[in-house]
Formats: structure tokens, sequence, C-alpha cells
């Protein structure tokens, strides 16, 4: 069955390829295979070119919509997670006349923490993240179960609420920050990652251009000789539409490469230091308050306290003078702290470190807080402009890449019509 | 046999339909509770340090001499330089209630053995309040007196031979009883009950060591505080805990789901620890607490933080090793 069939096909097919040969060796032939495999390359690369911009173009809407406000979300989960911890040491500190102002803190801190991990949860790109999320989201309750139980205790007057308490921190500590530092991590490195791809350029696209230029260029060497005349024109403004597709592509995008590359260093990098700042504050917060609640040998806790500091410091750079001052006068009151604690006298080393007026420790870190929170918006803000800069470059590339090759597809049709009309 | 193929093909067409029907659901996220456990707690299983030395009556501390007025220490001694410093620094406890506990309302640390520590300062300033309490936990205590960090320890501290290789101790001033702290209704009623249990201990102290000679041995759960002992057993993590009588009274009244069960597993005579070698604040400590027990100060204490363990045994008779 399949051979009687397939015989008069492989001839047909044969004789067909054969017809095919002999006419592309004459003239009308080979004017008919240049015009359609210059027209053919012209669409292809412009299409293939167009579709990796638009990517660039999505990817970098994703970088503004989805991944830079996740890595924020995630940022600000590390930092208000961290920040209840300090504010419930604050309060269990202060004792039983624990301040409205002081439990407010703290409820504030676990409703900024909500919120973050409600955002970070919409924005995570993977069932790994999820599952990450997802064991911060079940250890924040078990830690704020804790806390509650250590201010019942608290109110009985019973020890063991601080033991609660000091198991609350220890989860918080070892198990929720670390996690919640993964998760932000990643993202930072996720919006990194995507930046970079913004800023690359579109290398097959890039290619078929070229190879495009090739066949015009050898197509046009061709018709010099076979007809003796000069350069085809249609030929020529197809070549020169194409070189000036390659130039606007590559210039296009190594301006927007320039803009994300300003961002990454002046935004991202920044935004990385300073998220890592605020969480060294909060560390070095919790030291200098659970020294106090520990009450015990305290050379450990300042050892721990002072590394934090020096941290701190380095990270802040000179992003935000503003916070290195506060830190300054920060460190200076943790010194009186220590030293009222050291000569023995505790009341005066816990109003040091919970005081509210200017001179005190809590007042001085709530600046640090502060300014630092400001930077960070601010480092976002740099980082989210040169973005949407780099958007505004390539915004216009995909159509006009698309609608320069049609054009050159079209003028090298053009331009080789007359020649073959020659021989109708 | 059309009908069979009938039926064959039928299913076949049941089957993939079957399966287009019913896709993988997307991967649902699912995690494992969060793990709660205090800082430091760790299952012990090697023996905690090495077997007593065997000294002959490890309670036997140095005789008084003539007890110096507050605020005229002979020059020289070790209690001058702690006049001189205008404070005695003294390592207590801030976790067991009745002995050493902050007063989560007040924020002060008070209880039996801080107000004996105060009545030591009392008779080296005349004045209760200068002293400067310090946190020592359980395991730093002999560290905390070799490194000079404080001058006396006051912390159910139990006068052991071993102990005394390191540290100087003064006479006994109180006997508590190792117990077993357990749930209402566990059926642990005695040391026998706690094989294959969980047992929970402070690292550091003698209750630890006994528990761990136990035979056959419990799985034995090392903390840093004796409260530490008493949340992991309200989280269902440890079936009992063993120590001090006292210390036992003092947590069984902050939970009343338990109870302090059983005989006594050893008793422990709790000493004020001083830094080896400092044999004039001994003899001093011990004058003072002569003072305590025979002035009826040491039964005012009792009455003021310990009437709930019973009526008082009153104070234990100091004693000594006679050397000059």
């Amino acid at each position: 069955m399949t051979i009687t069939t397939g015989t008069p096909l492989t001839l047909d097919a044969h004789a067909s390829r054969v017809w095919v040969r002999r006419f592309a060796r004459t003239t009308p032939g080979l004017v008919v295979a240049i015009g359609v495999v210059v027209a053919a390359s012209c669409v292809i690369a412009g299409a293939v070119s167009a579709a990796a911009l638009n990517m660039r173009i999505a990817e970098q809407r994703a970088v503004l919509d989805h991944s830079e406000p996740f890595a924020y979300a995630a940022q600000n989960l590390y930092a208000a997670s961290s920040a209840a911890d300090a504010a419930a040491a604050t309060a269990f500190l202060s004792g039983g006349n624990q301040t409205p102002l002081m439990r407010a803190r703290y409820q504030q801190a676990l409703a900024a923490a909500a919120s973050a991990l409600a955002d970070a949860t919409a924005g995570a790109p993977d069932a790994g993240t999820r599952k990450s999320l997802a064991q911060v989201s079940a250890q924040l309750a078990t830690y704020t179960g804790l806390v509650e139980a250590a201010r019942a205790n608290n109110v009985h007057g019973f020890p063991i609420g601080s033991a609660y308490l000091r198991e609350a921190s220890s989860s918080m500590q070892t198990e929720l920050l670390p996690g919640a530092e993964n998760i932000y991590s990643a993202d930072l490195a996720r919006v990194d990652e995507a930046q970079r791809r913004v800023g690359s350029l579109p290398k097959i696209g890039l290619a078929l251009l070229v190879f495009t230029l090739a066949a015009i260029v050898v197509g046009s060497a061709v018709m010099l000789r076979r007809t003796n005349r000069r350069f085809n024109l249609g030929l020529v403004a197809a070549g020169v539409i194409t070189v000036l597709a390659i130039v606007g592509i590559v210039g296009g995008v190594r301006l927007a490469a320039s803009d994300i590359e300003r961002g990454r260093t002046e935004g991202t990098a920044t935004f990385g230091q300073l998220a890592e700042a605020r969480i060294l504050a909060q560390q070095a917060r919790t030291d200098e308050t659970l020294q106090l609640i520990t009450r015990g040998d305290i050379t450990a806790s300042e050892k721990s306290y002072f590394g934090h500091i020096d941290d701190l410091l380095a990270r802040i750079g000179t992003a935000s003078p503003v916070a290195t001052e506060a830190v300054q006068k920060w460190v200076a009151s943790h010194r009186k702290q220590v030293n009222a604690y050291r000569t023995g006298d505790y009341p005066a080393a816990v109003d040091q470190a919970l005081g509210t007026d200017a001179g005190a420790s809590g007042a001085q870190f709530a600046v640090v807080e502060t300014s630092l929170r400001d930077a960070i918006e601010q480092s976002r803000a740099t980082m989210r402009g040169y973005v949407s800069d780099a958007g505004r470059y390539l915004s216009w590339m995909p159509i006009a890449t698309l609608v320069l090759m049609t054009l050159a597809a079209t003028v090298a049709v053009v331009g080789l019509w007359p020649r073959l009309r020659e021989f109708l | 046999m059309s009908t069979r193929a009938m039926a064959v093909l039928l299913g076949i067409a049941l089957g993939m339909t079957g399966c287009g029907a019913s896709p993988t659901p997307p991967a649902s996220v699912s995690v494992a509770p969060a793990p709660v456990r205090p800082a430091g707690a760790q299952e012990i299983t090697d023996p905690p340090k090495a077997a007593d030395t065997g000294c002959v009556d490890p309670e036997a501390s140095l005789r008084p001499g003539p007890q110096p007025t507050p605020g005229a220490m002979p020059p020289g001694s070790t209690m001058s330089r702690i006049q001189e410093r205008g404070r005695l620094i003294v390592g207590v406890d801030q976790n067991t209630f009745m002995f050493g506990y902050r007063d989560p309302a007040s924020g002060q640390l008070e209880g039996f053995d801080i107000d004996l520590a105060r009545e030591i300062a009392r008779r080296i300033f005349g004045d209760p309040n200068r002293i400067d309490l310090q946190v020592v936990e359980a395991n730093q205590r002999e560290s905390a007196l070799q490194s000079g960090q404080v001058d006396l320890v006051v912390r159910t501290y139990s006068i052991t031979c071993e102990r005394k290789q390191t540290v100087d101790f003064s006479t006994t001033y109180y006997y508590a009883n190792q117990k077993i702290l357990a749930r209402k209704g566990s059926k642990i009623h005695s040391a026998a009950d706690l094989s294959g249990k969980r047992v929970c201990a402070v690292s550091g102290t003698t209750s630890l060591n006994r528990v761990f000679d136990l035979n056959p041995r419990p799985t034995l759960i090392g903390v840093t505080a004796w409260t530490d002992c008493l949340l992991m057993m309200q989280q269902g993590q440890v079936d009992a805990i063993s120590t001090d009588d006292v210390v036992l009274k003092g947590l069984a009244r902050q939970d009343p789901g338990v109870d302090v069960v059983g005989g006594s597993l050893g008793i422990e005579p709790y000493g004020i620890g001083v830094k080896k070698g400092s044999d004039d604040l001994v003899r001093f400590v011990n004058g003072a607490l002569d003072d305590i027990r025979s002035d009826g100060t040491w039964e005012r204490l009792y009455d003021r933080w310990l009437s709930s363990l019973g009526p008082s045994p009153g104070p234990p008779q100091p004693k000594y090793r006679d050397t000059p």
C-alpha cells in the first residue's frame, strides 16, 4: 500500500526540486531568491528582536510591580518581627507597670509584621518561598503565644514569666529571624538578577539582524555581478535600515542598562546595606534590653552589642548622616547605662535604657530606627526611579524595530521588482 | 467476542477520560509546627562531673573569731576592701520563687537568699542596701567566685566535697531535701516511677547529678533555670522535675496542676559560697550567720519567705572543723 502511493509523490517532489534548481540558476530566479531570503530574514529578525525587547519590558515591569515590592515586604517582615521582639523585651523589662505606649509599640510591630507577611506571601515566586513564609507565619503565631504567656504569668507575679519571654526571644532570634532573613536575601538577589536581564543585549535578535545584513550585502554583490548595473537601491536602503535597527537596539539597551546599573549601585545596593543596618540596630537594642532582663555577667552581651554597632555603622556608611549621629548618641547613652549597671545602680540603668527623653537609649534608638527607615524608603525610590527610566528607553523599541524591519523587507522587494519585471 | 472487545475499549476510554478529569492539583504548602524549646535546653548523656572526692564532712567550716562591728572592718582584710568599695557584690538567682527571684511588679530581686545577703551587708556596712545583686546561673557559681566577679554566692548553693575543691563555704544555713515535681494524676509518685520518663534539672546542680545516677536512668534534660523546667513541663516536653523541695514548692506555687511527690532523694545543705582562700571572709560570714541564727533574724526570714513549707524547723546547727 504505502509503496504504491509513495512512488508517484517522490517522483513529483524530485521533479519540482529539479525545476526549482534550474529556475534559480536563471537571472529572474536569482532575483526572486534574493528577494525572498532578504525579505524573510528582515521580517524574522525584526519579529525575534521585538519579542526579545518585549520580554525585557515585561521583566522591567515585573521588577517594579512584583519582585521589588516583594523584597521590600520581606525586608519589612524581618524588621517588624525584630522590632516586635525588642518591644516585647522592653515592655517586659518595664515590669508590672507596662505602659499602654509600650504595649501599643509591640502591637504596632506585630501588625506591621502581619501586613508584610501578607504582601510577601502574595508576591512569593515559588513553592519553596511560600513554604518559608508559612514557617515564619507559624513561628510568629507561636512567638506571640509565648509572649502572652509571659505577660499572664508576669501579672500573677510568677518568675516563670521571664522563662516564657526568654523562650520567645530565643525562638525569634534562632528560628524566625534567620528564616525571614533568608527570604529577604533571596528576594533581593532575584531583583538584582531581574535588573541584569533588563539591561542585557538581545543576542539572538542581534545575530539575526547581522545575518540579514550579510544576506543583503551578498545579494547586492550577486546582483551587481549578474546585472552589470549599479547597486540595487532597494537593497542598499534595506541595508541602511537594518544598520539603523541594530544601532538603535544596541544604543537603547545600553542607555537602559546604564540607568539600571545606577539603580543597582545607588538603589538596590544601598537598600540592602540599610536593611541590614536596620536589623543590626534591632539586634543591638535586643542585646542591651536582654542584658538587663538576664541581669548577670554582661561581658558577652556587651561584646555582642558593640559587634552589632560596629557592623551597623559600617553598613550605614555615608548613606544617612542623621542615623550615624543618632547611633553615636545611642552608644554614649548605652555607656552610661553600663556604668550605672556596673556600679550596681540597676534602676538607673533601666531608666537609661528605657527612657524616652533625648539623652536616653530608648529615644536615640527610635531616631536610628526612623532615620534608617527613611533612608531605606529613599534608596527604594531611587532604585524604582532608575528602573522606571530604563523602561522609558525600552518602551518604543519593540514596535520601532518591527516597523523598521518590515520597511526594510518592503524596500528590498520594491527595489528588486523592476529587475524581475524586465523578464516578464 | 465483540461485546468483550467493546467493554475493553470502553474501559480504556473511561480510564483515559478519568486521567484527564483529575489533573494533579498544584502542590499546597505544608509546614511542621514551629518548634519551641528554652534556649540552652539539651539532653544530658555524659556524666555531669567526676564522682565525689570523699572529704570527711563537707559541712564543717571555719570557726568565727571576734566579730568586727559594722563599718569598722579590720584593715587589710577582705571585708575592709569590700567596705572601701562601698558595696557587697553578691551572686544570686532571679528565677527561684521564695529564695531568689525578680518580683515582676517591682522589678526588684527578692527572696530568702536575697534577704540573707542583705543581712551580711548590714553586718559589714550597717546598711542592708549597700549591696549589688548580680544574677549568676547555677553552672557559673564557681567561676563567678574564682574570677572575683562577686564576693559571695547566696543562691540555693549546696555544700559538696567536689565544690569545696574550688570554692569555700560558710556553715549550713538551710537543709533542703531533693524531691520530685510531677503533674497531678501523672502516676509519678517516687523516684522508681521516673524510669523511661523525661526528667528536667538545671545543668551544674547536685540535683542533676543525683537524677543522672538513678538506676535505671531516666531521659535527663538539662536547662539553665528552674523556671525553664516548669515551662517545659507546661509545654509537655518533660514529665517531671527533680530538685530541692524548696525550689519545687516555689515552682508548684506558679502552677496549680503540679505537686511535689515522693520521699527525699537526698539532703542538700545550703551554704554561702566564698572565694577559695578568703578565710577571713569565711569566718566573718560564719559569725554573721551565728548572729542571724541566735538573734531571731533566721526565724523572721523563714516566716517571711518559707512559711508555706510548714512550721519552721529552726535554724541548722553550725558545724566547725576545729583548726586554729
